[in-house]
Parts: C-alpha cells; structure tokens; sequence
C-alpha cells in the first residue's frame, strides 16, 4: 500500500468519524467544532486528489464561512451556548433508510474495479479558463442566484416582519 | 503521479451520504438539520472531484468547475437556512422543527 492510500484511508476515516460525530453529540458548539474538523479533513482530500484550488476553496468557504456562520447561528438563538439538545431516538424509518442504503453501497462498491487509478492534475490556469470560458454563463447565473439569496434572507430577517 | 483506488472514494461519498440522511431525518434541530444537509452535499462535490480527477481531458476539468459552483450554492444556502432559523426563533422563540407547523391542516 502506497504513502498516499494510506493517506486516503486515515483522511477517510476522520471524515466519517468527524461527520457522524457532528450529529450525535450533545452540544451544538462541540457539533461545530467537528464539522469544522470535517471540511478541513475534505479540503486535504482535495489537496490529495491534486485540486489545490478547491483545497483552499473549501478551507475559505466551508471552514471558514459556513462555521462562522453556523456558530453566529446558534450564538443569537440560544440564550445560554453551552446548551444540550433533547436526546432524540433513531426512528424505524430513518435507520431502513440508512440500512438499505448501506446495502445498496457495499453491493456497488463490490462491482467497482479494485486496482488503484492515476489521479490527474489539473493546471489551476486551465481551470480558471474552463470556469470564466466554457462554463462563463453558469457563473453568472451563481451570482444572481447569490444575490437573490441574499436579498430574500435580509428579507426574512428584517425587522418589524411578523 | 499519485495513484488511488477509486472504490474507496465511491465507497466514502455514499457513506457520506448515508449519514447525512440519518441526520436530515432524525435531527430535530433546524441547525444540526442544515449540518446534514451540508454533509450530504460535501459527499456529492465530493463526487465531482474524483471522478474529475480519475477521468481525461475536458471532462475531468468541468468536473472541478461544477464543483466550484456547487461550494457556492451550498455556502448560499446555508446563509438562507441561517435566515430562516432567525425567522423561526423570532416567531415560535424555539429552533425545533417539530414546532414549525404553521402550515400544517
């Protein structure tokens, strides 16, 4: 097993564990702590799969603003942070639900080649002119969806809206 | 240049996205509800990314793009999700979304 499976497998296995940790701990501070864990964790696979933009974009986006966001969330609607959720039971749906979905993977990952396949990097340039070039109008129509977004939440959270 | 199994990540996306589900449909708080959402979609870009970087050409390229903008929408629609939650506590002065439901018959 090469430097970079076994890099992949520990990267792996912190990320489930951070992911299924953010959901079922107690306190929602400790759930922010590890999901911000986690999309470092999924910016170093990126790092690993030789897209170093996307790397630093995850760390800048969802390790930096999503958190920040998220804690602001729960900083201004709770009146003490430190605060523990209910303790809420799986229901019988949600875990056939993940049951069959678990199934589902191991019989598709079963079918897959089992040999390893060259990763191949990407010159940020050419990603750049894919971006700006080919894919320009999509772009364009993120940051209306964007601003929209952002106009609709300023319009949820104005004051004087009941 | 890094060689990798591609059956690993296939199976670390679906595993992603199996838990997120369990969140989406156990949590109760509208929070930890958007955090699942949010891993569910980490474990689709995911996807984008290494079967961009596992294929040639082109392909591979707009796999990285799209990617690029699916972190934007998520980022966009954690800060709508953020809007409602200041919404819901204003109105109900509680994030559980057991409670939110005005529009129910």
């Amino acid at each position: 097993m090469s430097i970079e499976e076994l890099a992949f497998l520990a990267l792996a296995v912190v990320a489930l564990v951070t992911a299924v940790a953010a959901l079922l701990v107690r306190e929602l501070v400790h759930t922010i702590l590890w999901i911000g864990v986690f999309f470092v964790d999924l910016s170093a696979i990126y790092f690993l799969l030789e897209a170093p933009f996307l790397g630093v974009l995850q760390l800048g986006v969802y390790a930096g603003a999503v958190t920040v966001l998220l804690l602001f969330g729960i900083m201004v609607t709770r009146k003490r942070i430190f605060s523990r959720e209910a303790a809420t039971g799986i229901g019988a749906v949600p875990f056939a639900l993940a049951a069959v979905t678990f199934i589902f993977a191991v019989a598709a990952v079963g079918e897959l080649p089992q040999t390893s396949q060259p990763v191949r990097a990407y010159d940020p340039t050419l990603l750049s002119e894919n971006l700006f070039g080919t894919n320009g109008p999509w772009l364009l129509l993120l940051g209306l969806i964007m601003m929209a977004a952002v106009a609709g939440s300023i319009y949820l959270v104005r004051e004087g809206r009941e | 240049m890094t060689d990798l199994p591609i059956v690993g990540f296939v199976g670390l996306s679906t595993a992603l996205l199996a838990v997120g589900l369990f969140g989406i449909l156990t949590r109760r708080n509208f929070i930890l509800i958007l955090i699942a959402i949010e891993i569910a979609m980490n474990a689709t870009i995911l996807n984008f990314v290494y079967f961009g970087a596992f294929s040639g050409g082109a392909g591979g390229l707009s796999g990285q793009a799209i990617a690029v903008v699916l972190i934007g929408f998520a980022a966009t629609e954690v800060a709508v999700g953020l809007a409602i939650v200041l919404a819901l506590n204003r109105l109900k002065g509680t994030i559980n979304v057991a409670q939110a439901t005005d529009l129910k018959l």
